[in-house]
């Protein structure tokens, strides 16, 4: 029985990844022509080139955006959970990433084994980040609430997740 | 011996005194009670009478609903409501599903077996598979039931699990992680999140995952 109809805590994004929030910003992520609701299933296909995400808010407040994979290698065996995919700081509020300092490019979905939730967090600034980041030392095993510490970026303010697995290598007949 | 057959024919609901004893129901009883009789019959004296009347013999007598507190314990008793109902092996059979939990999942009950262990295969080599929402709620028991033989880990459990789940590397790292990682949690292993219906016949899906 869910104690919360919240899809980020059906998923159990709220709890592997994050702590519970309240949303204040609106960010919307699409994938070529899809939009990107809370756990739909994502094509790694179409997921090659990084989303094209609209930020709401002023310009001249600065966000974080971070896409990580909490189910890496497996969502059976989560060893190196967190992947993390893509990192940029300092985007101007109203505006999309290509406008923020990307510290870490963007890395497509690549799940091996089972389906992956892939999360992509946006964080408000207090300040501008864009010289004390660097970029971390692997992909794996990052932890997005330490970072979050790290840089006193706080909660975040929004959210989302989508799913995806390994395309079959053959169309099915 | 002659006195325990006719005592195993007496009636205990037609004596005038209307005795009640258990001793008198397991004289009733057609077959083992009459080992228990020299203990009883030294307590009761009334369990000792020749049986009078004998014609109400609780036999099979066709489809007529026969009176209950005679028929007690024998492979013919009817319930109380339906006197007309033929039963086989002490189960009753109604025209409704009333109380029947097991899902039927549209298959005999052998593919609907392989089914469900090629589900739970599945699911414990992925960690999280997609499928129609009835499928993974009749999982939900027997993925609970290879987790809790991994958490007993003896031989004999693994030699079960690896007569259920199909392949062998599955069942062994299995018994190797569960202690770790399910050691303090009781029951509900798996999590069901319901989806967006399947496109080609509008099945409603759900996505099952370890917990």
């Amino acid at each position: 029985m869910a104690a919360s109809v919240d899809p980020l805590v059906v998923g159990r994004v709220i709890g592997d990844v994050l702590d519970m929030f309240i949303p204040t910003a609106n960010m919307s992520v699409y994938f070529g022509p899809k939009h990107i609701t809370n756990g739909c299933e994502i094509k790694p296909s179409t997921a090659v080139n990084p989303p094209k995400v609209n930020i709401s808010g002023h310009s001249d407040e600065l966000y974080t955006l971070v896409m990580t994979d909490p189910d890496a290698p497996s969502p059976s065996e989560p060893n190196m959970r967190e992947w993390v995919h893509w990192i940029v700081v300092d985007i101007p509020g109203g505006t999309n990433p290509s406008r923020g300092k990307e510290i870490l490019p963007y890395m497509e979905p690549r799940p091996p084994v089972g389906i992956h939730r892939y999360i992509l967090v946006l964080f408000r600034q207090n300040s501008p980040v864009g010289l004390m980041v660097q970029q971390p030392p692997s992909r794996a095993n990052f932890s997005t609430r330490m970072f979050a510490g790290h840089f006193d970026l706080g909660l975040p303010v929004a959210t989302v997740y989508f799913n995806a697995q390994k395309e079959p290598a053959s169309r099915r007949r | 011996m002659a006195i325990s057959m006719s005592m195993a024919m007496a009636t205990p609901t037609d004596s005038v005194s209307r005795v009640w004893s258990m001793s008198s129901l397991k004289s009733a009883l057609p077959s083992t009670a009459s080992l228990r009789l020299p203990s009883s019959s030294s307590r009761r004296p009334v369990t000792l009478r020749l049986p009078i009347s004998s014609p109400s013999l609780p036999s099979f007598s066709g489809l007529s609903p026969v009176n209950p507190l005679l028929s007690i314990g024998l492979p013919d008793w009817q319930s109380f409501e339906n006197g007309f109902k033929i039963v086989d092996g002490g189960g009753r059979i109604y025209a409704m599903r009333h109380g029947r939990r097991v899902p039927k999942l549209n298959r005999p009950p052998d593919q609907r077996k392989a089914l469900l262990r090629g589900l739970t295969t599945q699911l414990l080599k992925h960690g999280r598979i997609k499928t129609t929402r009835a499928r993974a709620s009749a999982m939900r028991k027997f993925v609970d039931k290879m987790i809790t033989l991994a958490k007993d880990g003896s031989l004999h459990k693994r030699r079960q699990a690896l007569g259920y789940i199909y392949e062998k590397q599955i069942v062994h790292a299995l018994f190797a992680e569960v202690p770790d990682r399910y050691g303090e949690r009781n029951g509900g292993y798996t999590r069901i999140i319901r989806t967006l219906p399947r496109r080609g016949d509008n099945a409603p899906m759900a996505y099952i995952e370890l917990v």
